[in-house]
């Protein structure tokens, strides 16, 4: 799922010290399941907001609402009504969701309250890890499973490099050396052999390097 | 400014589990051990009960100091409620920080239900921390009250 | 296989037992003697299980010993804390009728039919009316020792036990009262607004029919007076471990600071004397929890006051429990608590400055002297005030301590039919031991009455509930004056005049006092005549009242949810006595938060869920067995499973107890039993595979392994499980086990010894090991059960080979409770017991090899060791002729360590020891080694534990609810534990843990149906997204994520605590009647003022 984090409070309280009535949009989907939306942390938000603002002088209202997915038209164009009372859409959703909404609400403000940060999952109650970077062209068959791209600082593909020391990475002793969870995993399975091949250089067009991608799929079209 | 804080009268929520806390402002009470009047309780299941929100809550509405008490560590009556507890105050006292009006005024208790002396002591060391720190900078009561008194 | 019934869930009416209900000719009573720990217990599996109760209680109030305790080790909980809900149960169950200050005057009848009398002895104060108010204590001129505080404090002559006392009601002691003694004074009697007082009361004898009777009476502390060496009553700064805890006790007479009683000092060095009235020419036994509570107690003093020094003079450190080997490492370790290993005889006084000197003789340096601020004595558990009149009324023999000591095999049951006997009535033992016995007494008692379940039980019918829904609040407000309690400081009709006007407000009044029964009746006339729909009760604690009012708005045709209450007494008027305008102004507060809170409340209803009453145990050993007997006999069907395809687990290599009594006879007669039951369905060969669903409802897959080697699978649906995969024995590679014949485990050498005992008849020299595989860096924990053993098989050889020399190496001997008698008769018949510690462990060279224990210092040994093949039953046995064994080859000894294989020891066994008096190394070539190795979990423990969403100890037990009063259930409701799986024990304890969980189990099983619902989570699956936060944070691992992708929370599981609802993202959970819009406008009413 996208792992997402709130801005410090400072950022927001900045983006938000020209507007008058605020709309708090929260999303429900990956960044509520990483505990940084939903509608437990859109209503911190808005009365940590009003509490700053009152302190402040600043008049308005902070509104709040959910929704199921921010970066789809149809749930984004049912916020419409409150939409139209805000001066500002404060979007808690990915960077998706805050551009779903700047599309949809050409005139209105939306400003991201969170930075989205990566593609990854849950390894312990409040620790998420980064898996995937979405290069458009999937090698795990070939690695044991462990995404050299994502998971090697460098994203080399003919791993581990000199700087792989007790299984950690030498960018910081805090992540695991990909190449070394390559390794074991391959070792496990028996697979070895597979490390003998020398992977050739990657086609990155599939890639962010391409330029915006997209996707289409005939057969959903409507 | 001085005067104010002389006749200031804090006002702080406690939110209190029902096993320990609850049950040793009890035994302060039978006990008849004198603390300041300043401290409501609000009674909950268990401190692993209290939301980050109820606390928000408490401040936006104006409180001047809030605190939450649980069972001792490692003896909670569900387990891990307390140590659940521990960690969302932790969380709302730094928002709290963020937000301008300090974390200090925010704190976790940890007592078992024998400790009516405890309780007490607690009450006295919040009154007098949030007296020292003065009114919340939310609180407009103070003009309020002034008027009718 | 008859396999009948299973898959659907049966009406209760249809089990058997209940058929004969009407025919029923025992009585489906019990009467419980004790209100301790033991008889709460007790009582409260029976009257959840549909028996009829009957409480006796000598003293005043319940809740005996474990009320004057200040905590409870290992885990530090405060005993009031545990206590108080457990006391407050007991006197909310319709279904036990406490008889407090009563004892037995007589008994009549046999097992199913008994007519008790007992005699409650008059309080002088008519308890109808009493309240609890406590305003004649304050009055009351007669001051007197608090015996609640062991003579520390001062109390009066009438007077409530202590401010948590169940009942809350006071007693005059006529002995003290200053009317009964100089017949003048009755001041109580002219402060008593309610008129309670009653002088001309007598004592009263009541008559009960009962079924069965457990008899709980509990023990007395040894009298210090009785050691006068000690001085304790002659010098002030001694004091006995139970005074000690009043000090320590944050409500004791100090208020929580310890101080010395001479000249209320803070003690700086203090001592702790054990065995005082134990382990002694007098005591031949031991109090089995006096090495652990000095050990909390000194932990406590040292939390107290982290510079205090405290010694604790001690002969062994008996910490056999569940993680109490590694509270005792932690008090030396982490506190710094000295234990000096020996038994001072006297204590000197300074007379100057009341300080005491003990002499204490330290290894060979001589004796030492060194000077206390306070000395405390340990004392022991003696029997009851009470054991003997009653034993002499059931005609019960007593031993020669004093103690009911009943047989190992059936530890709960009495000489008498029909009487069955728990706690420290039958022998010392610490809080867990005496409430698994009197769950197992219930489950026992239960068996004998099961066709009178439910005959006498009664179910209390209110009128129907209205519906409120769509009403406005029409609150209603009782402010109440507690007598002066609360009226002496707050304003009572200013605040009843607030609360007038406050929204949603229809009625107010004050009362003198609320909860006074005429009172209470009225408040169901006014709820009717001015049709409230939500009380607030503005008085005291809801802890203790608020069952009152809602009983009372029940029988009035409220949800009793609809209720709050504003204790401005405790939080008010008593803690604010000095600033009476001020505790005006918070009552008032406190109210209008109670009222805010009371206009959002709402009803809710608990309903019944249909359950199955079938159990499922696993494991097939004695415990398995017991527990699957003790629930068939009352008249559930069981399903036991067993893996291997012989029932009776380790107790088949078992052949001897103390007592003689032969184990593998007790396995024989309990399989022929378990295979002739009617309702028990035994599978052998077989495991569980699956398991899933919540309490209740389970669901089972067990898998068989067939004849044909093809296995088949078995769906079972039960609504309990008990656990009882037992343990086995330790067979590490330590001090070269498996190098060689001669080296036995404890269990090979009973086997030896029960097989063929007269070859052991040449044997000269034994040395025996103990802590074998326990008590290491690996394997912290005691294994309890090897001292015992080790002394059993001393006794035998000896018996064998009277000339025989055995030494016994040993860190500690735990021969807790009557074996210490043992211990004192190996010790008389010549066995030599020589103390070693980690500094100085045994040297074992055999077969050109040196061994010592394994090394713990690789933590992640225990997944990686091997255990260690024992030996063939066929292999060569014979003594004096040692041959090294084949696989002892130099091949097999590189890596060990020790590689200097030494050649002239190659025939010999040496065993090289620390004699620490003799401070000498001692070489003993013995004929025979005999380790005592500790008991591990059976294979496959970490499997059954992620399949049950049971947790384990790091030592791989299953670990308990709770250490203290939980300790046969699981935290996961429905599953229950019992014998080595929890952790080793002996056998009887194992038989008494199964028939405890067997009563647990049937608190469950008997109800006809689950009452589910109240205060308990709810999911919206609307808004739930499936983040798993929920599943993760329960402590209860109640919450799943179902087949529509959504959270569900099991009703019957959830305990009701709300952090799921606090941790929700997507707030998609809610605890009912802790809703946020119940609690957060009253926080918001209380800082905005009027709303």
């Amino acid at each position: 799922m996208i792992i997402a984090d709130r801005k410090p409070f400072e950022e927001i309280k900045e983006l938000t010290s020209k507007a008058k009535n605020i709309l708090i949009a929260g999303c429900d989907s990956c960044v509520a399941v990483c505990l940084a939306s939903g509608e437990k942390e859109v209503a911190v938000l808005a009365s940590e907001l009003r509490m700053q603002r009152k302190m402040d002088g600043l008049e308005g209202e902070i509104e709040e609402i959910v929704n199921v997915r921010q970066c789809e038209n149809e749930y984004v164009d049912a916020m419409r009504d409150k939409v139209e009372k805000a001066d500002l859409i404060l979007s808690m959703a990915c960077g998706v969701g805050v551009q779903t909404l700047a599309e949809r609400f050409p005139d209105k403000l939306a400003y991201p309250a969170l930075n989205t940060k990566f593609m990854g999952r849950p390894v312990e109650p409040g620790v998420w890890k980064e898996n995937c970077e979405g290069c458009g062209h999937c090698i795990l068959h070939l690695t044991g499973g462990i995404c050299p791209v994502a998971r090697c600082s460098k994203s080399m593909l003919n791993g581990p490099c000199g700087g792989s020391q007790g299984g950690k990475c030498e960018v910081d002793p805090e992540i695991d050396c990909g190449w070394q969870l390559i390794y074991d995993r391959l070792s496990r399975l028996g697979q070895l052999d597979a490390l003998v091949e020398i992977m050739l250089s990657k086609d990155w067009s599939t890639s962010w390097s391409g330029g915006p991608r997209r996707v289409i799929k005939e057969s959903a079209g409507v | 400014m001085n005067q104010i804080t002389e006749d200031f009268e804090p006002q702080i929520v406690a939110f209190c589990c029902r096993y320990c806390a609850y049950a040793a402002a009890d035994l302060a009470g039978s006990s008849r051990i004198q603390y300041p009047p300043n401290v409501k309780i609000v009674l909950l299941p268990c401190s692993g009960k209290v939301d980050e929100l109820y606390l928000l809550k408490a401040f936006e509405a104006e409180a001047d100091g809030v605190y939450v008490a649980g069972c001792l560590e490692g003896t909670c009556h569900f387990l891990t409620g307390n140590l659940r507890a521990k960690k969302r105050v932790q969380y709302v006292k730094s928002l709290l920080d963020e937000v301008g009006i300090g974390g200090e005024r925010l704190e976790m208790y940890n007592l078992s239900s024998a400790e009516g002396q405890r309780f007490a002591e607690i009450a006295r060391e919040m009154t007098e921390r949030i007296r020292a720190l003065g009114p919340s900078p939310l609180n407009q009561r103070k003009s309020k009250e002034g008027a009718i008194k | 296989m008859n396999f009948s019934g299973y898959g659907t869930v049966r009406n209760f009416s249809e089990m058997k037992g209940t058929e004969l209900k009407e025919s029923s000719e025992k009585t489906g009573a019990v009467l419980v003697v004790g209100g301790g720990i033991a008889g709460m217990q007790a009582s409260l599996d029976l009257a959840d299980s549909g028996f009829k109760v009957y409480l006796a209680e000598k003293s005043p109030f319940i809740g005996g010993k474990m009320t004057q305790l200040d905590k409870t080790f290992p885990t530090n909980d405060c005993a009031t804390c545990i206590l108080t809900p457990r006391m407050v149960d007991v006197a909310e169950n319709k279904n036990i009728e406490l008889l407090v200050y009563s004892e037995v005057e007589e008994i009549k009848g046999y097992g199913g039919n008994f007519d008790v009398k007992i005699r409650q002895k008059a309080t002088y104060v008519d308890w109808s009316k009493c309240t609890g108010c406590e305003e004649c204590v304050s009055k009351c001129p007669a001051k007197i020792d608090d015996e609640f505080n062991q003579g520390l404090g001062r109390t009066k002559a009438i007077s409530l036990p202590f401010p948590q006392a169940v009942p809350k009601k006071v007693t005059i002691k006529r002995e003290f009262c200053h009317f009964f003694l100089k017949g003048k004074c009755r001041v109580c009697e002219k402060v008593c607004q309610l008129g309670a007082i009653d002088f001309d009361d007598q004592d009263q004898i009541i008559e009960r029919k009962v079924g069965a009777i457990i008899l709980a009476p509990g023990y007395e502390v040894y009298d210090a007076h009785h050691s006068p060496e000690f001085g304790f009553g002659r010098y002030p700064n001694v004091v006995t471990s139970l005074q000690f805890e009043r000090l320590l006790s944050a409500a004791g007479p100090t208020g929580g600071h310890v101080q010395r009683p001479s000249d209320s000092q803070k003690p700086k060095r203090i001592a702790f004397l054990q065995c005082v009235g134990s382990r002694d020419q007098d005591h031949g036994y031991c109090s089995s929890v006096c090495c652990m509570y000095a050990t909390k107690e000194a932990i406590l003093a040292k939390e107290h006051d982290p510079d205090v020094d405290v010694d604790i003079y001690i002969m062994d450190m008996r910490a056999f429990g569940k993680g109490y080997d590694d509270y005792y490492n932690r008090a030396v370790e982490e506190y710094g608590i000295r234990y000096i290993r020996c038994r001072p005889s006297a204590i000197k006084e300074i007379p100057q400055s009341k300080n005491l000197l003990i002499k204490y003789q330290e290894g060979r340096e001589g004796l030492r002297t060194e000077e206390y601020d306070l000395a405390i004595l340990s004392v022991g558990l003696g029997p009851g005030s009470s054991s003997l009149s009653l034993s002499q009324k059931l005609d019960l023999q007593l031993n020669e301590y004093g103690f009911y000591q009943s047989d190992p095999f059936q530890p709960l049951l009495s000489d008498k039919p029909g009487v069955y006997v728990c706690g420290v009535f039958t022998e010392p033992k610490d809080i867990p031991e005496s409430v698994i016995q009197a769950s197992g007494c219930a489950a026992l008692a239960a068996g004998l009455l099961a066709e009178a379940r439910g005959s006498l039980v009664l179910e209390k019918t209110y009128p129907p509930e209205k519906d409120v829904s769509a009403e406005e609040p029409r609150i209603g407000v009782f402010v109440c004056h507690c007598g002066s309690n609360i009226a002496g400081v707050v304003d009572v009709n200013q605040v009843a005049e607030y609360a007038r006007s406050l929204p949603g407000v229809a009625y107010v009044e004050t009362d003198l006092f609320t909860c006074a029964q005429d009172t209470v009746l009225e408040m169901r006339e006014k709820i009717k005549e001015h049709n409230l729909n939500r009380i607030v009760v503005s008085a005291c604690t809801p802890l203790t009242h608020a069952p009152l009012f809602q009983e009372t708005m029940q029988e009035a045709g409220l949800n009793p949810y609809l209720f709050e209450m504003a204790n401005i007494r405790n939080q008010c008027s008593w803690v604010h006595a000095r600033e009476p305008e001020k505790a005006t102004e918070k009552a008032k507060e406190l109210v209008r938060m109670s009222v805010a809170r009371a206009a959002h409340l709402e009803p809710l209803t608990k309903f019944p869920m249909p359950l199955n009453h079938d159990a499922l145990v696993v494991g097939g050993g004695i415990s398995g067995m017991t527990a699957s007997l003790a629930l068939a006999d009352q008249g559930f069907e069981v399903y036991l499973v067993e893996r291997e395809g012989r029932l009776g687990g380790i107790a088949n290599r078992l052949h001897y107890v103390f007592e003689n009594q032969d184990p593998g006879e007790l396995v024989t007669s309990l399989a022929r039993k378990v295979e002739e039951h009617p309702r028990i369905h035994l599978y052998l060969h077989t495991e569980l595979k699956k398991f899933s669903g919540f309490v209740g409802n389970f669901r089972s897959i067990l898998s068989r392994r067939t004849d044909d080697g093809a296995g088949e699978e078995i769906e079972v649906e039960h609504g309990a499980i008990i656990v009882a995969t037992g343990g086995q024995e330790y067979l590490g590679p330590d001090y070269g086990y498996s190098r060689d014949v001669r080296i036995l485990t404890q269990l090979e050498l009973e086997e030896k010894i029960a097989s063929n005992g007269s070859v052991l008849q040449g044997i000269k020299d034994v040395v025996m090991i103990q802590c074998v595989g326990s008590r290491t860096k690996v394997r912290p924990y005691c294994s309890r059960i090897c001292c015992g053993e080790a002394v059993k098989n001393a006794l035998r050889l000896k018996e064998i080979n009277p000339e025989a020399r055995i030494f016994v190496l040993y860190k500690d001997i735990r021969t807790y409770g009557f074996m210490e008698k043992y211990y004192t008769e190996a010790r008389e018949k010549g066995v030599i017991f020589v103390r070693y510690d980690d500094e100085h462990l045994p040297e074992v060279i055999v077969a050109g090899g040196r061994f010592g224990p394994k090394s713990g210092s690789n933590e992640h040994q225990r997944e990686t060791e091997k255990q260690a093949a024992p030996h063939t039953q066929d292999m060569a046995f014979s003594v004096g002729q040692p041959e090294p064994t084949g696989h002892s080859t130099a091949a097999t000894m590189q890596g060990r360590g020790e590689t200097s294989a030494s050649e002239q020891y190659w025939d010999s066994l040496t065993v090289r020891f620390y004699e620490p008096i003799l401070d000498e190394m001692l070489e003993l070539h013995p004929d025979l080694l005999v380790l005592s190795t500790g008991v591990v979990p059976s294979e496959g423990y970490e499997e059954l534990s992620r399949l049950l969403k049971a947790p384990i100890t790091q030592d791989g037990f299953f670990l308990e609810a709770h250490v203290k009063l939980r300790p046969v259930d699981v935290a996961f409701e429905g599953i229950f534990l019992c014998g080595l799986s929890h952790y080793p024990k002996y056998i009887h304890e194992s038989i008494a843990q199964a028939q405890a969980a067997a009563g647990r189990a049937a608190t469950i099983l008997s109800k006809k149906f689950l009452e589910v619902g109240g205060a308990i989570a709810e999911v919206d699956s609307e808004k739930c997204v499936a983040c798993l936060t929920c599943v993760r944070v329960c402590p209860y691992y109640v919450p799943i994520i179902n087949v529509e992708g959504v959270a569900q929370i099991d009703p019957a599981a959830c305990q009701g605590c709300g952090i799921c609802t606090a941790e929700c993202p997507v707030r998609a959970i809610s605890l009912r009647h802790y809703l946020d819009e119940q609690i957060i406008p009253k926080v918001e009413s209380l800082l905005a003022g009027v709303v």
